[in-house]
Order: C-alpha cells, then structure tokens, then sequence
C-alpha cells in the first residue's frame, strides 16, 4: 500500500522523501534506475556478477551522498557518471581491458539478420573490447540515448572528443562487421 | 537514423538485474546503518592486558622503593634525636660533676 504511494509520487517527491530519510523512498529510487547502473556496468564489465556487485556499490555511494544530489535529472547524470566511472576503476583493477583492443577481438563467424539476438550479442562483445572512452561513449550514446553534449557533460570531456571518440569508434565496430564478410548497409529512415 | 546504428541500440537496451536487487542494496544499506560492535582480535586483547601487568608491575616495585626509602629517612631521623638528647645529657651530667667538686 505504501510501496504504491511511493510509486505514484513525482521523481522529486520521492527523492525529498529519501533526503529527509525515507527507506521506502530510497528503495524506490533504486527500483527505478536500477536497470540504468546494472546495463551501463554489464555492458562496460561484460559480466553480469561484477556488474551486480557494481550497481550495488553505486546506489550505495548514492545513499551516502544523497544530500549532494539537487534534483531528479541531476540524479540521472550522477548515476550515469558515477557508473561509468566505477566501470572503468573495475576494469583497470581487474584487467578486464583487453591488452590491444578492438583489433585483437575475434572476428565474427557471421552477421546475423537485423534484431538478432546473436547480432545483439556479437554488438555487445564488440563494444566491451573497445578501448576504455569509446566503450563508455558507446554506451551512453545507445544504451541512454544521449546527444554528444550530454555525453561530455557526463564524461567531462570536450563534445569534440565525444564526437570523434564516437565516429572511430563506430569505424572500429563497423570495419569489424565487415571484415566478417557482410557489410553493414547504411540505410536512411 | 542507419540500420548499423538501430542494431547497437538494440545491442545496448537496458536490462534488469537478476531479481531482488533492490532488497540486497536495501539490506547493505541497513547493514552499513547499524552500528558496529567492535570487536577486538585475541592477539590485541593480550597485548592490551601484558601491558597493564607490566604498569601495575612497575608500580608496586616503585611504590615499593617508597616505602624503603622513606622508613630510612624516619630511622635516620630517630638516631638524630637520639643522638642529640645523648648529647643533651652528657652535658648536663658534665655540668653537675663540675659544680659537686669544690
């Protein structure tokens, strides 16, 4: 009964309500952006135990320093930022950064038709070899669907680098496609 | 909008967690609101009481000390009021000696 109150309150109301110290609402924070921190860690650390154990991590940073967030959307960005942060932290300490990137990936048997789930899944390995920005930019790009300036508010980094991260990286990924022996074909919507 | 582009945005959708993922961040967070009870290793225990042996040790032979030097002084005092009376005594036996003898 209250879990449904909670849920039927604004983004705001909520994240007052855990401020002043409200369990129920903090849980409700987690429920809601949960699948944000889990997909942006399980995309970057390619391994669904680690990307847990990080996603508990960062709600439990969140809970320490509730007072500094100021508002629903700057929550967004702060869970976004601080996830992509601690993925990378995990990667350089478990060494899951391959040793020469992209290229060293292996090449796939085949392309599957579009919404595939072995596409998918061959997508997925390819953007967790990329190198450590292009994999976060990737990510943030496709996963959230933010615009480069979103992405280099978020990365700290100038919207010039985001983009050009951003284009090779899709060169990498794509030139990776097609060296497997099907292109890939750019159609207009 | 391309087709490649459309294919990582379906690689990348969100996923959920595996299920009860709110409860096991609620229960850290419990865990971590709790307060801790300290509890000392063995090791530090011994350490902690060899040293207070060692204190009281220490004490008690200096309190020891004390109390020798301290029961010297009052003796040392004592043969010195002793010594003086003696004295005071001689002299008057002296003086009663001298004034019997004509």
């Amino acid at each position: 009964m209250l879990a449904t109150t909670i849920e039927a309150l604004p983004a705001g109301e909520v994240l007052n309500r855990a401020q002043a110290g409200d369990h129920t609402a903090f849980a409700e924070i987690v429920r809601e952006h949960q699948s944000l921190v889990f997909s942006i860690a399980c995309h970057y650390v390619r391994d669904r135990e680690t990307a847990e154990e990080l996603a508990q991590e960062v709600f439990l940073h969140l809970y320490r320093n509730l007072r500094a967030i100021e508002s629903a959307p700057h929550l967004l960005n702060w869970l976004r930022r601080v996830t992509v942060q601690r993925s990378i932290d995990q990667t350089r300490r478990a060494k899951y950064r391959p040793k020469s990137g992209l290229e060293s990936a292996p090449e796939p048997a085949a392309i599957p038709e579009h919404r595939d789930p072995l596409m998918s899944t061959m997508l997925r390995k390819l953007v967790g070899a990329l190198p450590e920005r292009a994999r976060a930019v990737v990510i943030l790009r496709y996963q959230e669907d933010l615009e480069p300036s979103e992405i280099a508010d978020i990365l700290e980094l100038p919207v010039g680098t985001v983009k050009s991260s951003l284009h090779r990286a899709l060169g990498l990924l794509r030139g990776k496609l097609e060296r497997a022996g099907k292109g890939v074909r750019h159609e207009s919507v | 909008m391309n087709r490649f582009e459309d294919q990582l945005r379906e690689a990348m959708r969100r996923e959920d967690p595996p299920a009860g993922f709110t409860d096991r961040v609620m229960r850290r967070i419990q865990e971590e609101s709790r307060p801790k009870v300290v509890r000392m290793p063995v090791m530090r225990w011994l350490s902690m009481a060899a040293a207070a042996c060692l204190l009281l040790s220490a004490g008690a032979w200096r309190y020891e000390q004390y109390r020798g030097e301290k029961a010297r002084d009052q003796l040392l005092l004592a043969l010195e009021i002793t010594g003086e009376k003696i004295a005071l005594t001689q002299q008057k036996v002296d003086s009663i000696s001298q004034r019997t003898i004509p």
